[in-house]
């Protein structure tokens, strides 16, 4: 049975469908990328998924529990963590403080508990160095990483990831792919990852679920989507068969 | 933060308010009183506005509450202080438990202005409900605190007993600052849709947030009755509610020392500059303008950096303009 499970999902705004009877499963440990055109549907997906939008009508299960109308921190303590499209980190506190939030997700832990796991987080994705910094004081990329920490704390078991790639440069994004390959490697985290680079879609993910239009035009392994006729022409374009990205 | 910081805090102001105690003339004893007791109320608006982001303009009713529950009970019940205190305090948690919950689903000016008519209801109803508040009249006659069997009859034993409270007060606020419930506050404050998105009950935080700066309120308020010993619904109108904002304010929101600092500044400020008569309150504009240009963190910022509180700038503006006018 699969860990995350989203049925016939649907969402209208006003007379546009944002999603028409959606389906996404993902298994432990997989990972799954979504993508498609701007205003496909892709983050009113994962805002379905988390709880900031409800949607009128299909089921959203996290291992069998059906948290359709669930708040998002239940969520979130049912384990499903995400990340926002331009990062958002809590600016008034620490780069330590940030990861620390997400670490209280279990109560009863102490404060040297809590900072204690926050470090390790930190020190796992590089940003050990900065633990004390405030947050104005990073780069764009570093503040990504911060949100992507404070998340990881919160032990999530899906862990949803909104353009994690955007804005970033291509050696930032190459140690994004690396620290998200070690992630899955020690700790089977199932990703589901929304991203325009496709560069780093087919290099990561296990399979793809293209939407276009609140639809789901096809899904599959990242070699049949590069092939699919109907993503060339809604998506990645005719052009791309031959550029090989 | 460690837990150093919170023992030190309450012990400077222990020693600060002790070696100032034995200075000062009655006079000015009295107004230190004055200034312990906002402290403590002001410390706690900013659980609800520096931590959480709660614009609350009706933080003089909870004050008042607390007064009027100390007042009422000693008074009309006979209560020994030491007992109405707590009493007091636990009924003005509920009655902020009671308006918080449907309250807290507002935000921003929507939340000020519902807060600012709780606090004008607050000033009808204690000026109106005769047979029990006496009205405009207030009710007098509150019986002095005592400590085995010594009255704290004169400013200086009050201010002793009033200092001891403001250091546990200070005191537990930074622990509650450094813990993980006061980064859920102020994570609320930054960014409610990343806090849920990060375990963070977020309606639970504000009325946390809401429910504590009550408490702080009700403790300042039920302190007032005993110094004063006489309570009218005129010491408790929403006027007091913006100063307790623009001391938080001029202090620095989001800081204790910030919140002490202020409530000192604003008590003291009327009496040093008496000699500019009705110009005082022209100046304190403008000095609270120059603060929030050249201070936007307020006096305790001037140890952090000044962009720790930009956002707070344009609002609390509007906050300060208005502020002037109920004083006149």
């Amino acid at each position: 049975m699969s860990l995350l499970q989203a049925t016939e999902v649907a969402k209208r705004y006003g007379g546009l469908a944002a999603l028409s009877d959606v389906d996404l499963s993902v298994g432990e440990g997989e990972f799954v990328a979504v993508i498609g055109p701007n205003g496909a549907g892709k983050s009113t997906l994962l805002n379905v998924l988390t709880g900031l939008v409800l949607p009128d009508g299909g089921r959203v299960l996290l291992d069998g529990w059906d948290m359709t109308r669930a708040a998002t921190h239940k969520r979130v303590r049912g384990g499903l963590g995400r990340t926002f499209q331009h990062g958002r980190p809590f600016a008034r506190l620490s780069v330590l403080e940030n990861v620390m939030t997400g670490a209280a997700i279990q109560s009863g832990r102490s404060e040297l508990d809590l900072r204690e796991r926050a470090m390790a987080v930190l020190d796992q994705m590089g940003l050990a160095a900065d633990a004390q910094a405030p947050i104005e004081s990073l780069s764009y990329g570093h503040r990504r990483m911060v949100e992507m920490c404070r998340a990881l704390a919160c032990e999530p078991r899906v862990l949803l990831l909104d353009e994690p790639a955007a804005g970033l440069n291509s050696a930032e994004v190459d140690q994004l792919v690396d620290r998200l390959t070690e992630l899955r490697g020690k700790h089977r985290i199932a990703i589901v990852l929304i991203e325009h680079n496709m560069g780093m879609v087919m290099r990561l993910a296990e399979r793809i679920m293209v939407l276009n239009f609140g639809c789901k035009i096809a899904e599959g392994t990242p070699s049949e989507i590069q092939s699919d006729p109907a993503v060339l022409s809604a998506y990645l374009g005719e052009g791309y068969r031959h550029a090989g990205v | 933060m460690s837990i150093r910081f919170p023992l030190l805090l309450g012990a400077f102001i222990l020693i600060a308010g002790l070696g100032l105690s034995m200075m000062l003339a009655d006079y000015h004893l009295r107004l230190l009183n004055l200034a312990v007791i906002s402290a403590i109320a002001v410390i706690g608006l900013n659980f609800a506005f520096g931590y959480a982001g709660l614009i609350s303009l009706g933080h003089a009713a909870f004050v008042g509450a607390g007064a009027y529950g100390v007042a009422l009970l000693t008074t009309l019940l006979a209560w020994s202080p030491w007992l109405a205190l707590p009493a007091a305090v636990a009924g003005t948690a509920l009655l902020a438990m009671l308006i918080g919950v449907p309250l807290l689903r507002l935000k921003g000016h929507y939340l000020a202005l519902a807060t600012l008519g709780f606090n004008v209801c607050f000033s009808i109803v204690a000026a109106n409900w005769i047979e029990v508040t006496g009205g405009t009249n207030g009710i007098s006659r509150i019986p002095e605190l005592q400590i085995a069997g010594h009255a704290l009859g004169n400013e200086r034993s009050y201010l002793w007993f009033a200092l001891v409270v403001l250091a546990a007060s200070a005191t537990v606020a930074a622990l509650i600052h450094a813990s993980r419930h006061g980064r859920a506050m102020i994570a609320v404050r930054d960014d409610e849709t990343a806090s849920s998105m990060t375990g963070i009950d977020v309606p639970r935080a504000k009325l946390a947030a809401f429910l504590l700066s009550s408490v702080y309120a009700a403790v300042a308020g039920g302190l007032f009755a005993c110094h004063m010993r006489f309570i009218s619904p005129e010491d408790f109108n929403y006027a007091h509610s913006i100063t307790y904002l623009a001391m938080l304010v001029v202090g620095g929101e989001g800081s204790i020392v910030g919140a002490i600092l202020g409530a000192l500044l604003v008590t003291f400020l009327p009496e040093w500059l008496r000699f500019l008569g009705s110009a005082y309150l022209a100046f304190f504009g403008l000095f609270v303008l120059a603060i929030l240009i050249f201070l936007p963190s307020g006096l305790a910022g001037i140890r952090r950096p000044a962009s720790f509180s930009r956002d707070g700038r344009i609002k609390t503006l509007a906050l300060v303009g208005a502020s002037r006018e109920a004083r006149q």
